[in-house]
């Protein structure tokens, strides 16, 4: 047998959500997708190749976690689709690996039989063992493997045990498809699977009569009480906004002095020109605005993805199903709402997991009122500036905590006001999840995907944000004015101008043409908000080791209307951070939801009413503010 | 709501209850499950004959259903037969 990079074979991976399918998937290619500890993490068919020892390249699809072939939602359709090879450009698979969770084998083999009635080659992947063993349950593999009449192989795919086994077993001939046995009595189909696995399980599968208590119960016992849950909760969404605020400043002091380093470095290397204030006040001023949020980034995705990893999230969402439920929506479509936080992209996706249609693009609609970690550097810019003070206290996270609490209460306003106007259901799904055990988080995966996420982060800095920079910085210096007076060269170059045409759009709302231009440049990305903002009113390092946000807040603060009037009050920059907190300023967003809707009314009704909303919010609350006198 | 046992015996009947009526901190064992949702009941785990305890009542129940913990709500529950085991 020779070694070929020609496909051999086609290999699916089915089984119940949280049955390890994406965590086997993982370890079969060496891949890093993504893993989480609650049903739905992966919507979609991924497909990746791996040899087996036989030096055969096969390639495996993970499909979307499913309870049984009946496909309710979206996500379990594709699977449906994937095994019955009714997907347009991919082959029906050769076989078929069923991953089951080795301590519940009553409720996972269910769909298990299933497959095997669908007339596919299969193999049982008895996953968890570890799991089983611990919760006292014997397991006989070969009897299970005779009953079934396919291969059956135990592993821990979490720890990489068993892997080389499955390979192993996937040799050729692949085996032939299994009969059906428990089909051959008659009668519904449901009911003799259901008589077949009790009769299984009673051979293969004992369980210790007396009912046990794991370490995992005795924490549900806390972490889902009415009280002390949501204590939990509340602890853990405060000390998150905490650290973002306390814990990141070690690494952004870094990134800040390595910035003041290189700027006073280049002052001494180059002459006053052009040049090197393009390099100065364009480049480092504006990419470096943004950078130096990336400690904090990476600390929200650590958090969310430690909370995806252990599985409490599914815990959050029970605890939410109360208050979802007077927005008109299930608990379900908080790990949605949740993971938008840091991206609507994901999140919007991860809406496949609801069944209910109208549920769905409810939950899409308000998806991006989370704020997601775009808006945390102009958040971060504008808090500190507001309550007038240095970085990192307690109040500051608390006015943060509260800038996401307006979003999120918005959303569900909205939500309940949408939902009712969509009318009800045909047919009403309730809610129902499973707990997943808790589990230690697999760091490997978490480190990979945060590394994965701030590389994206500096990418972006690196090529959109930078290029924006640049040109930003070109058509606020040119066309140069005689005159010295800086803020008469603003107003002369193309940025002045632009500037003085958005001034009557942004003026209700408490802001100049400069902050108006600032806007419009974050609809490419919000972060580049704070690029601009250092481009637009000059901010200068000029060897001065203080950071560049303290100088820009500084200019900010110091900034004045023609009249003398301070630009930014309280008032103006209430009215700024509740803009960002409503405007749809993401067209990757517009994209994925019209994807996903299947709809660009849709779509673009929603970047519509975000914006129309944003503005006038903000203008509200400015001129009544105005006019109460503050 | 009105509950179809398939396949029980009267005294079955007599000392089945709903997921809803039994207590807190019981054993139990499922009997039947009719209703709307009870595909997706049965696809979840919810089968006749396994055993399940009820962990928490409140807006959404809590039980151990086979070493699995599963969070539904009322009106599902509703649609699961229980009886005492033990």
């Amino acid at each position: 047998m020779s070694t070929t990079s020609k496909v051999s074979a086609t290999i699916a991976l089915v089984g119940n959500p949280n049955s390890g399918k994406t965590t086997l998937f993982n370890a079969l290619t060496g891949e890093n997708q993504r893993v989480g500890n609650y049903s739905g993490v992966t919507v979609a068919l991924k497909s990746g190749t791996f040899f087996t020892p036989h030096g055969r390249k096969l390639r495996v699809l993970d499909l979307p976690g499913c309870y049984s072939l009946r496909a309710g939602s979206p996500d379990e359709q594709v699977a449906v689709a994937a095994l019955t090879g009714a997907l347009p450009d991919e082959p029906k698979p050769d076989l078929v690996v069923c991953v089951v969770d080795a301590s519940n084998l009553e409720r996972h083999l269910q769909l298990a039989l299933q497959v095997i009635e669908l007339g596919l080659p299969c193999l049982l992947a008895l996953n968890m063992i570890d799991a089983a063993e611990l919760a006292g349950l014997r397991l006989d593999p070969g009897k299970l493997a005779e009953e079934l009449g396919i291969p059956v192989v135990p592993m821990q795919a979490s720890a990489g045990k068993g892997v080389l086994e499955l390979k192993q077993s996937l040799r050729f001939p692949l085996p032939h498809p299994a009969a059906a046995p428990w089909l051959d009595e008659g009668g519904d189909a449901d009911a003799a699977r259901r008589g077949f696995i009790l009769r299984l399980c009673e051979l293969a599968a004992r369980r210790p009569s007396e009912h046990q208590l794991t370490l995992s119960d005795r924490a549900d016992d806390i972490l889902l009480h009415p009280g002390w849950g949501w204590l939990c909760f509340a602890g853990l969404l405060l000390l998150m906004f905490w650290s973002i605020f306390s814990l990141a400043k070690v690494p952004m002091g870094w990134i800040e002095s390595g910035q003041a380093g290189l700027a006073s470095w280049l002052e001494g290397l180059l002459a006053e020109g052009d040049l090197r204030s393009l390099l100065i006040d364009g480049v480092l001023g504006g990419v470096g605005g943004v950078l130096m949020f990336l400690p904090q980034i990476v600390l929200l995705f650590l958090f969310i993805g430690l909370l995806e990893s252990t599985g409490y999230m599914a815990r959050a969402a029970f605890l939410m199903d109360g208050v979802m439920a007077r927005a008109g929506l299930s608990g379900k479509a908080f790990l949605p709402l949740f993971s938008s936080y840091a991206c609507a992209i994901p999140g919007v996706m991860s809406a496949r997991t609801i069944d209910s249609a109208k549920e769905r693009l409810v939950t899409i609609f308000v998806a991006p009122w989370m704020s997601c970690s775009a808006r945390l550097p102009v958040y971060l810019l504008m808090v500190p500036l507001l309550l007038n003070e240095g970085e990192g206290s307690w109040r500051q996270a608390g006015v943060l905590f509260a800038v996401y609490a307006l979003g999120t209460a918005s959303a569900f306003a909205v939500a309940r006001v949408l939902r009712g106007r969509l009318g009800p259901d045909p047919n009403p799904a309730h809610f129902m999840l499973e707990m997943p055990p808790f589990r230690v988080p697999q760091w490997r995966y978490i480190g990979r995907h945060l590394a994965e996420r701030a590389w994206s982060f500096i990418a972006k800095a690196g090529t959109l944000i930078l290029g924006l920079s640049i040109l930003l910085w070109a058509l606020s210096t040119y066309p140069k004015s005689p005159g010295a007076d800086p803020s008469a060269a603003l107003a002369h170059s193309a940025m002045g101008r632009i500037g003085a045409v958005i001034e009557p759009a942004v003026k209700p709302m408490g802001f100049d043409g400069r902050t108006g231009t600032a806007i419009l440049t974050s609809f490419a990305a919000r972060e580049v908000f704070n690029s601009s903002m250092a481009i637009l009113f000059r901010v200068r390092e000029s060897g001065d080791e203080k950071a560049t946000r303290g100088l820009l807040r500084a200019q900010l603060a110091a900034a004045r209307w023609p009249d003398g009037r301070p630009l930014f009050t309280p008032l103006s920059m209430i009215s700024l951070l509740v803009f960002y907190i409503y405007a749809l300023q993401c067209l990757p967003t517009v994209a994925v939801v019209a994807r996903e809707t299947g709809s660009w009314r849709w779509a673009l009704g929603q970047l519509g009413f975000m914006t129309a909303f944003a503005w006038l919010a903000a203008a509200l609350i400015y001129q009544g503010g105005r006019l109460l006198g503050f | 709501m009105a509950v179809k046992l398939v396949g029980a015996t009267d005294l079955e009947i007599d000392s089945a209850m709903t997921l809803n009526q039994a207590r807190v901190g019981c054993d139990l064992q499922i009997q039947g499950v009719d209703g709307p949702s009870c595909e997706r009941l049965r696809e979840m785990g919810f089968c006749e004959q396994l055993r399940v305890r009820k962990l928490a009542g409140g807006r959404n129940l809590l039980c151990s259903l086979c070493g699995t913990r599963v969070a539904l709500s009322k009106d599902l529950a509703e649609q699961v037969l229980v009886k005492m085991t033990g």
